[in-house]
């Protein structure tokens, strides 16, 4: 159990880090944006996506600080990262390296949204099929396992 | 694969929630293994069948295993 909480700690700093990054990104936008980027179609949806991270880290980061202080919701947390049969339900979905995949297209659709709309929106649409597909397998799988 | 988890629980008035926290599994999985959806890796078994003090032959079935085995060997 101690491998574990070191575990968590050093998600939380990556979730931190990740906080910090969006937030950073964020004030950017809101404050030092160029009227150039700002008015691009692209820029609404960057806005959104990096905030929704930081929020998404943000609460992440409050969860694990739950669990950590709780003994009984830490080995819930442990026994559920650890769970064969989970393991095996996210290992037939692809879970996480969809995930990672498709976040990275998310960020390079969007970087490149800047220069042309039509790969960002191939890449975004192609993440969120992937997304979907990792989604649908995960429920098949639980249903049947 | 058939267990017989379900049981030995309402014997010894376990729940699955006590019984998954105490082999390492959530209790989705416990479910899964009594309807006999999801067949348990060797040390879970193990891990179940020291948490009731019996045998794994006593907690899982194998007699369908038996019967494989049986078939095949009349083949040969």
């Amino acid at each position: 159990m101690k491998k574990y909480k070191l575990f968590i700690k050093k998600r939380i700093a990556w979730l931190s880090v990740l906080l910090l990054i969006t937030f950073g990104v964020g004030v950017y936008d809101q404050f030092f944006a160029s009227p150039a980027i700002v008015a691009n179609p692209i820029f609404s949806f960057q806005a959104g996506f990096s905030a929704s991270l930081c929020i998404f880290a943000a609460l992440c980061i409050i969860n694990y600080n739950k669990i950590l202080h709780d003994g009984e919701k830490l080995r819930i947390q442990y026994n559920k990262a650890n769970d064969e049969r989970l393991r095996l339900v996210r290992y037939k979905a692809g879970v996480p390296i969809l995930l990672v995949t498709s976040t990275i297209m998310i960020v390079v659709g969007i970087i490149a949204g800047y220069f042309n709309e039509t790969i960002f929106l191939t890449l975004i649409l192609t993440a969120l099929i992937q997304i979907s597909v990792s989604v649908i397998m995960k429920f098949i799988y639980l249903r049947k396992l | 694969m058939k267990t017989k988890i379900a049981q030995l629980r309402k014997i010894r008035k376990i729940s699955q929630e006590e019984l998954a926290l105490a082999v390492g599994v959530t209790r989705q999985t416990i479910t899964s293994l009594e309807v006999g959806k999801y067949t348990a890796s060797l040390p879970l078994a193990f891990k179940i069948a020291y948490f009731f003090g019996l045998s794994i032959e006593e907690v899982f079935d194998f007699s369908e295993y038996v019967v494989e085995m049986e078939e095949n060997n009349e083949k040969i």
